[in-house]
């Protein structure tokens, strides 16, 4: 038996872990056909903060606005289906891709054409929009000269390093996680999201530039372990390309840790995206979430399963999710 | 850092077990505000937080008696002798109380109404809503052998014009204008100043001297003659008002329930949400909690401490929770379009839902009591059916994809509603607005904004609908504020008006004949019924918390909802 299946037998938490995350990812998904007897945002204003045992057809009660709690629920799992899941997917994808680049090819290993770089600045400037027609001429100029030059000096069989330079990726990458890390989380988050609320493709953009960085830390430091194996060594003695090599044999080997993190970020994304609903920022009033579901509690103290079933299916997915997490840590380590 | 945190653990429960503050005579009253008032500008107070606080630093000629709930006079010596001049004109005679004085020292006088009037007329300044408040007054005539007598030519007649003739604050014109420059230009002549002409060279310079004065941020600059100064304000968050030392009425005997000013320290906390209001008052922070809502009212009359603790005022209020449409909006400048609307918003289901019940519904903008309420109008109510067939009416067709289009049209039927966050009352409103809109195929999006950002959104036409309250009173009908075409852009916001409406709005604050004055309020009632460019919802009541331990506490279900300076702490031989 592979070693993730019998871990997972030996361990009934891990199954009702998964179990829970299995549900909450087909209750997500099957929302809108399911049969439930209000829309998340449809207020019943004849059941308005009804209890479980008072109100009539709501099974978990209503919040203040008389919105049902369970379709709250379920519009709660689907939006962790619909954003966050995507989210720590599209930062699990960047953060990977710009993590391995930077441990693997460096602050040297990587030269581009000087041409190139002529050109992508002359192109920023355009973009733009920047004044200054002169000089954006003399850029083209230059980088034109420069892809002649480089056009030449590529015929010549010791010519192909002329004309280039070495990016400094890994500064690059580096440098901007260090920028996005300088500001806690939450608090840059709340400031990029103020003001009229987003679009869920923004907001689900939002939450992956946030959370690639940690993704990127973990892939290039495991990159660097990589490196240094003898097999790299073996396949650069082969003759095969850098990029080649980067992307069959170096990439599988330095993703392995974002097994166990992948859930993590899940479980952190989630709890983000709860506190910026729960705060109203970002999102609309006729979104909602668990975290807004939790905030409607203020305007009826007394209304606890307002709290307590949102909280409850927070923590339980939260706690499902660390589960995970530790599953896939001893697999990865068995 | 476990002992930070045991030692936290228990700073809190000590606090929480803490018997409350024993407050002093001269303990400050702590004030739950639901908003800053953003601006003190005695000429552009936008909100109720800012009448509030005028009202403290200033004097108008007659205030409300919250104990009587009549007008009674402050400034003035009595309420106004009224004689009639002619047909259409109203004459009525003022006398200043002698003991009336500016800090200086130096005596108020008729001159100062005087200068106070050109002021709130002066093209060029923020007072768009005084010209149409007070644009009835048309002359005031000084008596040159009393300095403090003054007659008021108003046009019009009626009990209506009497009351708002002395509803203003009395600005010292020394502060302002020390050449008394104004004084050679007569109130008629600036009421009359064309829009398009350059003000003259003496309003030109008061204007620039005003705007330097930076009012808005600094009352000081403009001393009035009420009982407080403004000692702090820190934006969002607190004002506080101290107690001048001396002050004018302090010596009049007996002294009138509208000079009482009891508190040596007002201190007004801006807490916008209703659930951190609650919480305040339940830990003593704050002592008077106006306007609760329904729920949380209800919630703190079931607590047995709360019962000990404080004490419950509710009564029928003058505000009505509107919808309003944006008429500048080439969507909703058809009438049935606007009509067909209104048939989406469901009163008596959010009545039920927001205020238990408690709040009454209205066909219009008086209050079903009143001698003048249009009665032979429908009540709204919510049908969605009507509204359909209202919106065939105005060329809108359904489409298959179940939006509604006019021919020729890029985009079909959809609407942003505005409404002030952090208030259960208009967020259920707009949700059922935006349900029962879904239903008919209209997309509806919601857009909540903080009160001072709404403002001036409503105010720079930024919405198709909002939902908000409007303040009513039982003394006068002057709507010319928020309906007139002169106010377009301050305080009328959807933006409509009518020749008809105009000259209704005009003539209603100055009919003095009840049985008139009747007919030409049921009138507009009716054509603003028709017309649409807003929907009374629902009139609602007033609730009021204070800390038990509070005297003179004068309960009203006008604005604010009690009178503000009757309150007081006991003295301390009587505390325990």
């Amino acid at each position: 038996m592979p070693p993730r299946l019998f871990l997972l037998r030996t361990r009934p938490a891990a199954r009702l872990a998964l179990g829970w995350l299995l549900l909450l990812v087909i209750v997500g998904a099957l929302a809108p056909w399911l049969p439930l007897p209000y829309a998340p945002t449809t207020p019943d204003l004849l059941q308005v903060a009804a209890s479980p045992a008072t109100s009539s057809g709501h099974y978990l009660g209503t919040d203040s606005l008389g919105r049902d709690v369970l379709a709250g629920l379920v519009a709660g799992a689907r939006r962790l289906v619909l954003l966050t899941l995507p989210a720590v997917a599209l930062a699990i994808l960047l953060g990977t891709l710009a993590g391995a680049a930077a441990g693997f090819w460096g602050n040297r290993r990587l030269r581009l054409p000087l041409a190139a770089i002529g050109w992508a600045l002359a192109a920023t400037w355009w973009g733009l929009r920047l004044p200054g027609v002169a000089f954006l001429c003399g850029l083209l100029g230059i980088s034109a000269a420069l892809t002649l030059l480089t056009w030449r000096a590529a015929r010549h069989p010791t010519g192909h390093r002329r004309y280039t330079c070495a990016l400094p990726l890994d500064g690059m990458v580096l440098g901007i996680i260090t920028l996005l890390g300088s500001v806690p989380r939450l608090i840059l988050l709340v400031a990029l999201a103020a003001g009229p609320p987003l679009a869920t493709p923004q907001l689900l953009a939002l939450l992956a530039l946030l959370a690639w960085p940690e993704a990127a830390r973990l892939v290039r430091g495991q990159m660097h372990w990589v490196r240094a194996q003898p097999f790299m060594e073996a396949a650069q003695a082969s003759g095969l390309p850098l990029s080649r090599i980067w992307w069959r044999h170096a990439l599988p080997h330095a993703c392995r840790p974002l097994l166990a993190f992948g859930p993590l970020s899940l479980a952190g994304l989630v709890g983000l995206e709860s506190a910026l609903a729960f705060l109203g920022i970002g999102q609309g009033p006729d979104v909602v979430s668990w975290g807004s579901q939790l905030a409607s509690v203020r305007h009826d103290t007394t209304a606890w399963w307002v709290a307590v079933f949102p909280g409850l299916a927070l923590f339980l997915t939260l706690l499902a999710l660390q589960k995970l997490a530790k599953l896939a840590s001893s697999a990865v380590h068995k | 850092m476990k002992y930070f945190w045991l030692g936290s653990l228990l700073s809190l429960l000590v606090s929480a077990c803490s018997a409350p503050p024993v407050k002093q005579a001269s303990s400050p009253v702590t004030i739950r505000w639901s908003r800053d008032p953003g601006t003190l500008d005695p000429l552009a107070l936008s909100n109720p937080s800012a009448l509030d606080a005028a009202n403290l630093l200033h004097v108008a000629l007659l205030s409300i008696d919250y104990q009587a709930n009549a007008y009674a006079p402050a400034l003035a010596q009595a309420l106004p002798q009224i004689r009639s001049l002619g047909d259409s004109l109203t004459a009525l005679d003022y006398e200043l109380r002698s003991a009336a004085s500016w800090d200086d020292g130096q005596p108020v006088l008729a001159t100062d109404v005087d200068f106070t009037l050109k002021l709130l007329n002066c093209p060029g300044l923020p007072n768009e809503a005084n010209r149409a408040q007070y644009g009835f007054i048309q002359e005031v005539r000084l008596d040159p052998a009393n300095p403090r007598r003054f007659t008021l030519i108003c046009r019009g007649r009626g009990e209506d014009i009497t009351i708002a003739s002395g509803d203003f604050p009395v600005l010292p014109e020394s502060v302002l204008d020390p050449a008394h420059t104004l004084r050679y230009l007569s109130l008629a002549k600036l009421q009359a100043w064309p829009a398009t002409q350059a003000p003259a060279p003496a309003v030109a310079a008061l204007v620039q001297r005003y705007q330097q004065a930076n009012l808005a941020r600094e009352p000081s600059h403009l001393p009035g003659c009420g009982p407080y100064r403004l000692a702090a304000w820190e934006t969002n968050h607190q004002l506080r008002f101290q107690r001048k030392t001396k002050w004018w009425a302090d010596k009049l005997r007996p002294a009138p329930q509208v000079l009482q000013a009891r508190p040596q320290e007002l201190v007004f906390t801006v807490l916008p949400d209703d659930a951190a209001a609650a919480l305040a008052l339940r830990r003593h922070e704050v002592d008077v909690y106006p306007q609760v809502p329904a729920r949380i009212f209800q919630q703190l009359q079931a607590s047995t401490k709360a019962q000990a603790e404080f004490a419950f005022y509710s009564q029928p209020s003058y505000d009505i929770l509107t919808a309003g449409f944006n008429t500048r909006r080439p969507a909703l400048r058809d009438k049935r379009t606007r009509q067909a609307l209104s048939y989406l918003f469901d009163p008596a289901g959010l009545s039920a839902a927001t205020q238990l019940g408690q709040g009454r519904r209205t066909v219009g903008l008086l209050p079903p009591g009143s001698p003048f309420y249009n009665d032979s109008l429908p009540l709204p109510t919510l049908a969605p059916d009507r509204a359909v067939a209202l919106l065939r009416q105005a060329g809108w067709q359904r489409r298959a994809d179940g939006h509604w289009w006019q021919p020729g049209a890029t985009s079909p039927l959809a609407l942003n509603v505005r409404y002030r966050t952090e208030e259960a009352t208009f967020a259920t409103t707009a949700l059922q607005f935006q349900t029962a809109a879904a239903r008919v195929g209209i997309a509806v999006t919601l857009l909540p904004a903080e009160s001072s950002a709404l403002t001036n959104l409503l105010q720079t036409g930024d919405f198709d609908v909002y939902i908000r309250l409007i303040k009513g009173s039982p003394f006068s009908f002057n709507f010319a504020t928020f309906l007139h075409s002169s106010t377009i852009g301050s305080g009328n916001i959807t933006g409509f008006s009518t020749p008809l409406t105009d000259r209704l709005l005009l003539a209603i604050p100055t009919e003095g004949d009840a049985r008139r004055k009747r007919l030409l309020l049921r009138r507009l009632q009716a054509v603003l019924r028709d017309e649409m460019p807003l929907l009374p919802l629902f009139y609602l009541p007033t609730r009021l918390v204070v800390n038990r331990r509070l005297q003179h506490v004068i309960p009203s279900g006008l604005k604010p909802g009690y009178a503000l300076t009757a309150l007081s702490w006991p003295a301390a031989a009587n505390s325990n």
